[in-house]
């Protein structure tokens, strides 16, 4: 069955609704997925008095769920998702896939900070912009991003993948500051441009830039100068690139590829090489 | 005439408890021992600018009203909002604090501190790195070097380098103040040969001198007590520093980086970081590895510029690898008197430091989720409670629009900027001058504060109002229940 969920208002109270999950959705009838709790503020709710929920049946085991309109103040969609599939035509709010197992997500819109958040399986594809803490845990945390898939076709905020393990965020667009902080695995792919300290104190990973950044770390040393970057099987960006090895002050040994062509003010450092 | 001894001063985060007040027909008139923000505080307890009666919004207009209708009226607000803010309590005791929280648990809404503007960053890096302290005194017994970063403690905690740090007399360190006197007399008196020999000499008139590059100072090599200041401009505290490091602004993170790499003996691939050469950077870095105590303050100019939180946590890192070559200790230089209560009582209750989500039914805490400012700045919430504090004054004009937009409710003593766009008003006693109280310093030692005067007639303290609308907001939750139930 596919759940169709359309705002009965503009949403001005931030709303929580974990409930929103293709594994609670299934084999739940409509008054069922209507009488779901959901908060709106402080005062709890059920999902059919915020949303007017449509069922349609379909043969497919796994739902998939279509929200209809802005939910940029709907926080925890898909929270902790092993199958299905989530599709937001319009804006998310924040910890959007929060530790989501499989299944996908796609927002045709923007979302806000902690887009899949310790993210551990699944893709999410975000066609608009994303917020800041893209796939980086909540504060005090240290778990990152553990698995799984990321695709921004916008610009995103700072500290996208901090403390990441493994996996990979593509993001299509610019990237704020301390993208890659504190990483210790996978892989982030800038292909515009990036603000500075990317990939500071990082201990393993690899983080590709393939537009112009501010400046490098001065506690990251150059390795040398490579041709090509692969990104993951079957995505190789052909263009000479700086590849640097740190953050020195971890002992690290993380690698930061810089593209040459947009950044001709790291030249200097072409006299280690 | 009565002279009150060892009170403490409720102004900033270095809580000075040798102030000495004179009493004169239950007014404060003189103030001994205190810094020029201490006697301004104290002597205010009878300006003009003080709320005497409890004031309400009646047709757009605030009008005088009873404390019953106010506090009525006030738990009105904060029982009917679905998602109400309730901020400030950073300069009033613990003990009002405490019921605060009481309050926002029982209202449902989000409870922050002012530490959401100032060291909210610092504690953010704390929980991710931990924090190696100490108390003020052990500083200012032992501490041979004291390192102030992105701070001016002589203009914004002035007795802070006299009782604690450079120019205080410790136990086993002695006060830099002589050294620095005769420093400003050497300074002084070639400043005037030079000019004499100009006018006279050359009949020159005086020229107007470019920043200098930083520069090798041999003063880093002295005996004894070391001041080093990291700023981006030279402030006052950096006039009288052994050793400036003038860095370039939003690149602290990048300097402490290079720091670390320095002390942990690795190269650097780059001429200068920052703005300043390595060279530079190296003579600083010997100083901190050689010193045998060293203090790191750090203030704004740190958490919240350029890499903000990220800036805490190099800088605690700094610390942490210092550790393992001598004794250091950092800390942050916290600006109301009781900022540093605020997030203790908010931890001991919630197991949070500031902003703090009750919306759910218990404490939940995500800066930048939860956090006042950001909660504001989206513009969700629906009522707000402000205690010893002017947001509307001082926070991004966006939010405080949404502030003035939605009933607003403002204990405190002065009529200041949020007072005047509030929809309650309720005076309060000034903690530390007309109530008595706890205040936490800025290395976490609880110091007692007096009271010294009588508040105006009819005006309380802020925790026994903040009590009674929690008890007047429990009375109205109470009958709606039971009209829901009947």
């Amino acid at each position: 069955m596919n759940v169709n969920l359309y705002p009965l208002k503009e949403f001005k109270l931030p709303i929580v609704a974990e409930c929103i999950n293709p594994d609670i959705f299934q084999e739940k009838s409509l008054k069922e997925i209507e009488a779901l709790k959901v908060w709106e503020g402080n005062k709890q709710k059920r999902l059919g008095e915020l949303f007017k929920v449509e069922a349609v049946e379909t043969s497919f085991e796994a739902p998939v769920i279509t929200i209809h309109g802005n939910a940029s103040r709907v926080r925890r969609i898909g929270v902790g998702m092993k199958s299905g599939e989530i599709i937001i035509k319009g804006d998310a709010g924040m910890h959007l896939g929060e530790e989501m197992r499989g299944g996908k997500i796609t927002v045709y819109g923007n979302v806000l900070g902690w887009a899949g958040s310790m993210m551990k399986g699944g893709t999410i594809e975000i066609y608009g912009n994303a917020g800041d803490y893209l796939g980086a845990p909540y504060r005090g945390s240290t778990e990152g991003m553990k698995d799984g898939k990321i695709i921004v076709h916008g610009n995103v905020g700072r500290e996208a993948g901090a403390h990441m393990r493994k996996g990979i965020i593509k993001i299509y667009g610019s990237a704020g500051q301390f993208a890659g902080f504190r990483m210790k695995g996978g892989t982030i792919y800038v292909q515009k441009d990036c603000e500075s300290r990317a990939g500071a104190c990082m201990v393993d990973g690899t983080i590709v830039v393939g537009g112009h950044i501010e400046s490098v770390m001065p506690t990251f040393t150059i390795e040398g100068l490579r041709k090509r970057v692969k990104i993951e099987e079957g995505e190789i960006v052909e263009a000479p690139f700086y590849l640097f090895i740190g953050d020195l002050t971890e002992n690290g040994h993380g690698r930061l590829f810089i593209a040459k062509e947009p950044n001709p003010h790291l030249s200097h450092y072409e006299k280690f090489l | 005439m009565p002279i009150v001894k060892a009170v403490t001063c409720p102004v900033c985060g270095s809580l000075c408890d040798d102030i000495e007040l004179t009493i004169e027909n239950g007014e404060i008139v003189k103030v001994k021992n205190g810094c020029a923000m201490c006697e301004a505080k104290f002597l205010s307890h009878r300006s003009e600018h003080r709320i005497r009666k409890p004031l309400i919004r009646k047709n757009g207009e605030l009008v005088k009203t009873t404390l019953k209708e106010a506090v009525q009226r006030a738990a009105e607000i904060l029982a009917e909002a679905n998602y109400p803010v309730l901020y400030g309590w950073s300069s009033t005791s613990c003990e009002a604090i405490s019921v605060g929280i009481e309050l926002a648990e029982e209202v449902g809404g989000v409870i922050d501190n002012t530490a959401v503007v100032c060291h909210g960053p610092s504690l953010l890096s704390v929980q991710d790195v931990g924090i190696p302290s100490c108390t003020l005194g052990q500083i200012r017994h032992r501490a041979d070097l004291i390192i102030y970063w992105g701070c001016d403690p002589w203009s914004a905690h002035p007795r802070h380098i006299e009782r604690y740090t450079a120019f205080s007399e410790g136990r086993f360190e002695k006060s830099a103040w002589r050294g620095y006197i005769a420093k400003i007399r050497t300074l002084i008196g070639r400043k005037k040969i030079q000019s004499t020999v100009r006018r006279l000499v050359f009949k020159k008139p005086p020229e107007i001198k470019a920043q200098l590059e930083p520069t090798f100072v041999p003063s880093i090599a002295k005996e004894g007590r070391k001041l080093i200041v990291i700023d981006v401009r030279r402030t006052k505290t950096a006039e009288m520093a052994d050793f400036f490091v003038r860095v370039e602004p939003g690149k602290d993170y990048e300097l402490l980086q290079a720091f670390r790499a320095l002390i942990r003996d690795q190269e650097l691939e780059v001429d200068s970081v920052a703005g300043v050469p390595v060279g530079y950077l190296e003579e600083v870095a010997d100083a901190m590895v050689s010193c045998d105590f060293g203090a790191l303050f750090f203030g704004l100019g740190l958490t919240m510029s350029g890499a903000k939180l990220r800036n805490i946590d190099a800088a605690l890192s700094l610390v942490r690898d210092l550790n393992m070559r001598t004794k250091f200790v950092i800390m942050p230089m916290r600006g109301h008197f009781n900022v540093t209560g605020a997030n203790t009582v908010f931890t001991w209750q919630t197991g949070y430091p500031y902003a703090v989500d009750f919306s759910l039914g218990y404490p939940r805490y995500n800066p930048g989720e939860t956090s006042v400012v950001d909660v504001l700045l989206r513009g969700e919430s629906d009522a707000a409670l402000i205690v010893a504090s002017d947001p509307v004054s001082n926070f991004p004009r966006k939010a405080a629009e949404h502030i003035a937009k939605n009933p607003l409710i403002y204990i405190g003593p002065h009529m200041d900027v949020t007072a005047q766009v509030a929809d309650v008003v309720i005076p309060s006693a000034m903690v530390g001058v007309e109530a008595s109280g706890t205040a936490y310093r800025m290395d976490h030692v609880p110091i007692p504060l007096k009271k010294v005067v009588d508040p105006p007639r009819g005006v309380l303290p802020d925790e026994e109002i903040l009590r009674r609308i929690l008890t007047e907001v429990r009375k109205i939750k109470r009958e709606k229940a039971k009209a829901e139930a009947a």
